[in-house]
């Protein structure tokens, strides 16, 4: 099948210091794929790469057949990607429905004077956004919280309704930096499920995650990134027995 | 490929929490339309000039509290309205109500303008820039004297509406009311939707907003766009009940009443923007006899608002009555 995602060769450097050092890797549609390595190993970089937040040095990120290097952000999100970020990217002060109504399709299509005299078409356009902001929720078992001001939020719940808004559009891929950070076993099960679900409709998923257990058990294919470059890729099971990863990322000898 | 389809929905829809509460909107309309028969002609035009600043609130809102931009261009704006509107009456003959929605468009066009260093400049240094926009535009309106009069300003027609003069301060209040019950209808209506989000959205994290195919660029752009038209369309109202304008008119203590109407009414708030006209304009017409004490009260009650109330009196206000909260989203199905 052909990849929905291939980087190749991006090379990022920061004021000299090398970030990311001639990286290639592919995803499948419908694919979990994890990347894992210590702090500082490019992780976040590599993300920054792909969503267009940060411009590599060399090499090309192509999706779905189209060369998205050098990209902005809004036109890359626009294609069908959609991220999250480490920080945290909710906006503290809207309500948690808001927040995912943010993340509806098409949701920078304003129509100004429509909306503005408040024509039918608008109402019954907004009406079925919240529906699916709604459903959204209930799916990552959020729904209750949906009126709550979502900077007042502890973390972990913070996390999930930025989930919540980046896939409240059909991606297809969605770039999670992180997600499992804060969760309890109850939400990271939820959360696990429905990245299934989603990956069995045929999105593809890449995270990076600090949480192994987590990678372990949800993703299909690892790759290990040390010092800007990736050391290996595999299965699960192939990564737990990889001599560099031991190494290099479990601090073993 | 490019379009992002919704996930089919399979939630079922929670009803509607409250009616909204349609025989209130009913009755304090129709209070506000018997109004000039209980009120002699000096509260009239105050009530007027309430009814406008609480326009100029509103359209200032739109990028200081909603987009969180430090743009001070709103005198610029209010001024622009006045004199396009006074001058196509005076000068060409064009009635008001015909000129007025061209004037808002003319505000937005200068919004625009406007727009440009909110896209390269932060906080202060954007603050500094767009405050000489306002100061460009008076130095104009003094030297241009051909046209605007210069500084002894210029005297405006009594508007014409529908082929009618409007004398009285009772039946440019009508006008008053219709222009500002519209611009905050409308106003409402593209907060609680896309567009309204989307400015929430940018002020509080670009990065995430591009993340969503959010362009904070365009956001920006429509935001100070919309913001110069409501305030134009305040000052083409503000030339009318003061039936004269001159370029002093138009500086920095207009502006800094403008300033003080949003921060003690409250940041991002329509409500708060009619509560900052009703006292910044009120107030000080009560306090008139009294020398001195006017600009003492104005000022304490700033220092007071900044230090105990960062979110303003509808910040206090909507602590206990939370249907007064700003929310950006439309009906439930």
């Amino acid at each position: 099948m052909n990849p929905v995602l291939q980087v190749d060769g991006v090379t990022v450097r920061f004021a000299g210091l090398l970030a990311l050092s001639d990286v290639s890797f592919s995803l499948a549609p419908g694919f979990i794929q994890a990347v894992i390595g210590p702090n500082g190993a490019g992780k976040s970089t590599l993300f920054g790469v792909i969503s267009g937040y940060v411009k590599p040095e060399s090499g090309r990120v192509t999706f779905a057949n189209q060369d998205l290097t050098g990209w902005p952000p809004t036109a890359i999100a626009r294609a069908g990607m959609r991220r999250t970020f480490q920080n945290g990217g909710i906006f503290r002060e809207l309500t948690v429905l808001e927040n995912v109504l943010t993340g509806i399709p098409q949701a920078w299509d304003f129509r100004i004077a429509a909306t503005a005299l408040r024509l039918p078409g608008i109402r019954r356009r907004e009406a079925a956004a919240i529906g699916h902001a709604r459903e959204t929720l209930d799916r990552l078992g959020i729904a209750d919280i949906a009126d709550r001001v979502a900077g007042e939020l502890p973390a972990g719940q913070q996390r999930l309704v930025e989930i919540a808004r980046t896939i409240a559009a059909r991606t297809q891929i969605l770039l999670l930096d992180e997600p499992a950070v804060g969760l309890t076993l109850g939400e990271l099960d939820r959360l696990g499920a429905v990245l299934r679900q989603l990956a069995a409709e045929g999105v593809s998923v890449l995270l990076v995650e600090h949480v192994i257990d987590f990678v372990m058990a949800l993703g299909e294919r690892i790759l290990v990134l040390n010092h800007g470059e990736i050391i290996a890729s595999g299965t699960p099971d192939e990564i737990r027995s990889h001599d560099a990863v031991l190494e290099a990322y479990l601090g073993r000898k | 490929m490019s379009d992002l389809e919704p996930i089919a929905p399979r939630y079922v829809v929670r009803p509607r929490r409250r009616a909204s509460p349609i025989w209130l909107v009913v009755a304090a309309l129709a209070a506000l339309l018997m109004l000039p028969i209980f009120v002699n002609s000096y509260t009239q035009y105050i009530v007027n000039t309430i009814l406008l600043y609480s326009l100029v609130g509103l359209g200032f809102n739109i990028v200081l509290g909603y987009l969180g931009q430090l743009a001070f261009a709103n005198a610029a704006f209010f001024g622009v309205g006045a004199y396009v509107s006074t001058l196509a009456a005076a000068r060409l003959g064009i009635p008001f109500w015909i000129s007025l929605l061209p004037c808002g468009v003319f505000g937005g066009m200068v919004g625009l303008l406007v727009a440009l260093p909110a896209l390269r400049l932060e906080r202060y240094y954007l603050a500094i820039v767009t405050l000489t926009m306002g100061e460009l535009l008076r130095w104009a309106y003094i030297h241009t004297d051909a046209i605007t009069g210069g500084s002894s300003g210029v005297a405006v027609p009594d508007p014409i509406v529908f082929g009618h003069a409007l004398t009285t301060d009772a039946q440019k209040y009508y006008v008053c009311l219709a222009v500002t019950v519209s611009l905050y209808w409308i106003t409402r209506n593209l907060l609680r939707s896309r567009l309204g989000r989307a400015l929430n959205a940018v002020r509080q994290n670009e990065l995430a907003a591009a993340s969503l195919g959010l362009s904070p660029v365009r956001v920006k752009m429509i935001a100070f766009a919309w913001s110069g038209f409501i305030v134009a369309i305040a000052g083409a109202l503000f030339s009318i009940v003061l039936g004269r304008i001159t370029p002093d008119s138009f500086d920095l203590t207009q502006l800094l009443l403008h300033f003080a109407i949003v921060m003690i009414g409250g940041l991002g708030s329509l409500a708060g923007s009619l509560i900052g006209a009703v006292l910044l304009t009120a107030a000080p017409e009560l306090l008139r006899n009294v020398a001195g004490v006017q600009e003492i009260a104005f000022a304490m009650l700033l220092i007071l608002v900044l230090l105990l109330m960062p979110q303003g009196l509808s910040g206090l206000l909507t602590r206990y009555v939370p249907a007064l909260r700003d929310r950006f989203f439309g009906e439930e199905p």
